[in-house]
């Protein structure tokens, strides 16, 4: 927690780092008013750096007296946001009515430290319970079903059972507060069609979109103004990637991922930026996955170095990124930096789609419906799953040839898949 | 409706029946003129006859054998035991005759045995077994067990009328510590479960006087659900499954020996089919496989107590 004290009493709270490429920060919104107890580690406010949301952890507890930065200021990483009265107590009078003599303050702050004090013990005697690997990495059997039923990461819940174990309880808590939803893995496309024209309200008044809302459609109309965006599609039979991720238990996406990687490798023009006239290749594929939040609107989560992984190796990233998406845990670094993109809204039995592309990225992958259709091979009629590819690519950065040719090494990627 | 101890409740139970159904007598050591060494058939002689209440001399093969063929020709026979521990007495006309008469001869035996079982009155180790365990791993024998006086009346009936040898387990310990409403008039009770108190954080499962020791264990602790099986043969799967998946945490309480014991059936049962519901490890409290002791201090020591109780659930919450 980057927070210094100026004053004996006196806890500044600052715009924190959130990532390393990061400068600056925005206050969402506050959590907490003048003159409120704030606990320490308690949400104090919310910081906005592009799209992620982030919650800032009071640095101490104490009254929160001042307000620097209001909500909606954007400013640089270290400055003061508000300030933190450590020489208060709970319930205790606003320390504006309240201007005591120093003999009650102190008292006052040895009753603070004292109510402070077993939260600390707390804390710190329970990282050391789950990270001793004695019972904690040991799940019960209904937290194991629960887990799967719910797709949850188990690391992810604190456990209050002996030795920090993971127990029903927790999990029935986690889940509660809706850390994870209960819904199926549900990977979306970025791309939105024209928006909805709104429910008619009971009332007159339409909601104002949300940040998210109004970030996305922002990035959306930008691509289609800057790219000369079009679509190719190719159809894929799929029957071997369908067996293995069957065999693996996987969604077919990492194995198709993994199919696309090597097809990027094969042609890097396509695993590329354009800014303005500026056109930058890149050797590793940091490759983006669409990630749906449900009705809050979507977010890319940046799988680095993806060409370094297996498919199986995707498919933890894409869970776990998946996983702190919904939750909102995902730093500003690791929504950045993307090469190439892939989209998956196939669940719902779509098969076509033109994504939009992601800025300054050159092409977008979609995937969608496995569907089983009867095709020729060798003049013989055959019942196959099929899939049809989409790439949606810049006609400014290059042409429909190697679009093309792109999706015929990705078939061929995909249709002779043995298992690397 | 009126109160009654679990005493007068069995009497109540076994007098309507009596009154209600000729076929229906009872026979036992000392149980016409003397009114039973409980006294639960005090007076029925005078009300029902020496042909209805029989004392019979002190041997138990020939009270259960007796029944078995007083039963097969259409008697519905109520034998009593004056203890529970001198069934043993009676092993083989129960398990070999009664057990296995409609197997092997397609003949119905609906005779009941009452058992008077259980401890904690400092009756040694001849007066105070808990056999149903003994019973429940031979096949034809039904086998339920009350807690409550209402149970105890209602069991009774359900006993008497069920086509098949059922021994009913009352708990002596019960007879004059537990009272409660009991509803007049023939209200069977099914052989089946009940919930003697709800919760969802642990399920105690139990039967007979350790549903008021589990009920009083676990009376100021959060959530913790009491499962009464009132049965043990049938044992009411089901209702044992439906609270390991609502409670997750299982604790089992036997007065009986623990090797093999009645809880112990119920151990493997959730281990079997209640394992992706579990929360925690199978916890058993029982008495240990040692004959029950005299002195009262150590009779109190082998027995399950409250605290015991208490203890094995506060460490499984705990988990």
């Amino acid at each position: 927690m980057s927070s210094s004290s100026t004053d004996a009493t006196l806890v500044d709270v600052v715009m924190p780092q959130m990532g390393v490429s990061v400068a600056e920060g925005t206050v969402a919104e506050w959590a907490k008013e003048p003159g409120d107890w704030v606990d320490a580690d308690e949400t104090i406010c919310v910081i906005s750096t592009d799209k992620i949301d982030t919650d800032l952890p009071a640095p101490a507890s104490g009254r929160l007296t001042e307000i620097e930065i209001v909500a909606g200021e954007t400013v640089p990483v270290g400055t003061v946001l508000a300030r933190i009265d450590t020489g208060g107590k709970p319930g205790e009078a606003h320390a504006a009515e309240d201007v005591g003599p120093p003999e009650p303050r102190s008292e006052a702050a040895a009753a603070t430290k004292a109510s402070v004090q077993p939260e600390e013990k707390a804390s710190g005697v329970r990282p050391q319970a789950s990270g001793n690997g004695q019972g904690a990495k040991r799940f019960s059997p209904v937290v194991m079903r629960m887990a799967a039923e719910h797709d949850i990461d188990l690391s992810a819940i604190e456990g209050t059972g002996r030795g920090g174990r993971v127990t029903k309880k927790d999990v029935v808590a986690y889940l509660d507060e809706g850390g994870e939803a209960a819904a199926p893995l549900h990977i979306e496309s970025p791309y939105k069609p024209d928006e909805r024209e709104p429910e008619p309200a009971p009332g007159p008044a339409g909601d104002t979109l949300s940040r998210m809302r109004r970030s996305i459609g922002q990035h959306m109309k930008r691509s289609l103004e800057t790219a000369a965006t079009c679509t190719t599609w190719t159809e894929a039979d799929m029957f071997r990637i369908e067996a293995a991720r069957e065999r693996l238990s996987l969604t077919a996406l990492p194995l198709v991922a993994r199919c696309a990687i090597a097809a990027l490798r094969e042609h890097p023009q396509l695993n590329a930026w354009l800014e303005g006239e500026r056109y930058t290749r890149h050797d590793a594929v940091h490759l983006g996955i669409a990630v749906s939040l449900g009705d809050e609107g979507l977010i890319v989560p940046v799988i680095h170095d993806a060409h370094e992984l297996s498919a199986e190796g995707l498919a933890r990233r894409i869970k776990d990124l998946a996983r702190r998406a919904r939750a909102g845990e995902l730093t500003p670094d690791e929504v950045r930096g993307g090469t190439f993109t892939i989209t998956n809204p196939g669940q719902y039995g779509s098969i076509m789609a033109t994504p939009v592309i992601n800025q300054p990225q050159v092409a977008i992958l979609d995937l969608e419906a496995v569907v089983k259709r009867p095709v020729v091979i060798d003049d013989a009629i055959a019942i196959r799953p099929m899939t049809i590819f989409g790439l949606s690519w810049d006609h400014r950065a290059l042409d429909g040839v190697l679009a093309a040719q792109f999706l015929a090494s990705l078939r061929r990627h995909v249709e002779s898949w043995d298992g690397t | 409706m009126p109160a009654m101890t679990y005493l007068q409740a069995i009497t109540d139970g076994l007098r309507s029946e009596m009154r209600a159904d000729e076929r229906v007598f009872c026979m036992g050591e000392d149980i016409g003129v003397f009114g039973g060494a409980f006294k639960v058939t005090d007076g029925f002689i005078d009300e029902f006859g020496p042909d209805r209440v029989m004392d019979t001399p002190l041997a138990e093969s020939g009270i259960v054998g007796t029944a078995v063929g007083a039963a097969v020709v259409g008697m519905r026979p109520v034998c009593e035991m004056q203890f529970s521990d001198f069934i043993s007495c009676g092993f083989d006309q129960l398990v070999n005759v009664a057990g296995k008469m409609h197997y092997r001869q397609g003949l119905a035996v609906p005779i009941t045995v009452r058992l008077p079982t259980g401890g904690g009155f400092s009756g040694g180790p001849f007066h105070s077994q808990n056999p149903e365990a003994w019973f429940m791993h031979s096949p034809g024998i039904k086998i339920v067990a009350p807690a409550t006086a209402e149970d105890a009346k209602g069991l009774l009936i359900s006993a008497i009328r069920d086509p098949n040898p059922v021994l009913f387990c009352e708990h002596k310990f019960l007879y004059r510590r537990v009272k409660g409403e009991v509803e007049e008039g023939a209200n069977p009770t099914p052989m089946r479960a009940r919930i003697a108190r709800d919760g969802d954080t642990l399920v105690v499962i139990t039967y007979g006087a350790m549903v008021h020791t589990a009920l009083e264990a676990t009376a100021e602790l959060e959530g913790v659900r009491v499962l009464d099986l009132r049965s043990l043969v049938p044992l009411d799967e089901e209702a044992i499954l439906e609270s390991v998946r609502a409670c997750s945490k299982v604790v089992i309480v036997d007065e009986a020996n623990e090797l093999c014991a009645a809880g112990a059936q119920v151990a493997a049962l959730v281990a079997e089919r209640g394992f992706e519901d579990l929360d925690g490890p199978v916890v058993r409290v029982a008495t240990p496989n040692v004959p029950i002791p005299f002195s009262p201090p150590l009779e109190q020591a082998v027995l399950p107590s409250v605290d015991r109780v208490k203890e094995a659930c506060v460490e499984l919450l705990e988990y």
